[in-house]
């Protein structure tokens, strides 16, 4: 990052190869947005370089990067929550009911890669749910590995504040695929 | 009771984060309930989920379209963060009020009436000159042309304390100031009628 913050070109580069996948994952996670996600990412490195005489040297550059990053994803909840663009529960419920039967059809077979598109689409919608604030914690968590530390960083909030929300969002999201979860218990 | 915080320790406990006698309670407690083990199976599969999720990989021209964005952006200047106080705007926008309005008021007039109220108030006694005064003992100051003078009471006035100065600042500017031409071009009057003298006392309005 120092490199970057002295105008080198590649260092920059080399930096967006190394962690556009950790961005791009937590990103499209939280939006659940393929399309999204490669714009915010986008916007997420461009804040870097334009910003990168700003960066201060010592702190940890992930938690730096995570930060933008969260703070862009954020915005763009809220943006879709005014244009109230965004799917309704109905529609999730709809998506967890049809795979929850697809998955309990043994024609099927559980580990076909159909049925677990399928899954993986729904938990992927069903986080979508989850609020703003619960979600991210739950994000960074479960799915970018991130320390609670880090994680207290990033969001700029207490550890405990970290920890709750993280039990709460992880409450919230069983919840939501308990249908899905005992369907797939059964035989 | 006990299945409600064990059903709390869920998360801890699945995140390594509970005490050595947390981790055995909770441990005997889902081996001996079936419906928090079946609650812990849920939850587990749940996170189990969420992780097997596959990374969403970013699209192989990603880095050169940003470094593309990258060379059209100008690097931001070095900012040293400071923190916002919210009594700041609210001071500027009352202070800036404050000005505008003092500048207005002149327009409205509110100026003659503020004179008024800031009348020279003096105590009876000897004769003080509110001005340079000449050889012959008259004052210096001439009323502008267009201005009436009224005789002993708009530039002469009996005070106590003749000819001494009672602050540091230089009065006879101030009565310059006071006797101000822009009011005669305005067409308002400018000398109000001091009242009568009462007593030992006078008050002189210009």
């Amino acid at each position: 990052m120092a490199r970057v913050a002295e105008d080198d070109e590649r260092a920059f580069s080399e930096l967006v190869r190394r962690f556009q996948g950790r961005v791009m994952n937590l990103v499209s996670r939280v939006l659940n947005d393929r399309e999204c996600g490669d714009d915010i990412t986008q916007e997420v490195f461009v804040r870097v370089f334009v910003h990168r005489r700003n960066y201060r040297r010592g702190s940890k550059f992930s938690t730096w990067l995570f930060t933008i990053a969260a703070n862009l994803a954020k915005n763009e909840i809220r943006r879709r929550v005014r244009r109230r663009n965004w799917f309704s529960l109905n529609a999730l419920q709809e998506v967890l009911k049809d795979s929850a039967i697809q998955l309990a059809d043994p024609t099927e077979g559980k580990e076909s890669r159909m049925e677990r598109e399928q899954l993986q689409e729904a938990m992927g919608k069903a986080i979508a749910t989850v609020p703003e604030k619960y979600r991210l914690a739950l994000v960074l968590r479960d799915i970018d590995g991130l320390t609670y530390e880090e994680i207290a960083q990033v969001l700029g909030i207490p550890g405990g504040t970290v920890r709750s929300r993280i039990n709460r969002a992880r409450g919230m999201l069983k919840r939501k695929l308990i249908p899905l979860l005992r369907r797939e218990g059964e035989p | 009771m006990k299945c409600a915080q064990v059903v709390r320790l869920f998360g801890a406990y699945w995140d390594d984060e509970t005490t050595q006698a947390e981790r055995e309670w909770v441990e005997a407690h889902l081996a001996s309930c079936s419906s928090c083990h079946k609650e812990y199976e849920e939850f587990t599969r749940t996170l189990e989920l969420v992780g097997s999720l596959p990374r969403v990989e970013p699209a192989p021209d990603l880095v050169e379209r940003v470094l593309a964005r990258a060379r059209r952006s100008a690097p931001a200047a070095d900012v040293v963060p400071v923190r916002s106080r919210p009594w700041v705007p609210v001071t500027a926008a009352l202070a800036l009020t404050v000005i505008a309005g003092s500048l207005a008021l002149p327009w409205f007039g509110v100026r003659d009436d503020a004179r008024r109220q800031t009348a020279t108030r003096v105590t009876a006694g000897e004769p003080v000159r509110l001005g340079p005064v000449s050889e012959n003992g008259a004052p210096a100051l001439k009323a502008p042309a267009g201005v009436l003078p009224v005789p002993g009471h708009a530039l002469v006035a009996a005070a106590g304390t003749a000819n001494e100065p009672d602050s540091l600042f230089d009065h006879t500017e101030d009565v310059e100031f006071i006797l101000d031409p822009v009011k005669v071009q305005r067409g308002r009057p400018t000398v109000a009628r001091p009242p009568a003298v009462q007593g030992e006392k006078a008050v002189i309005s210009f």
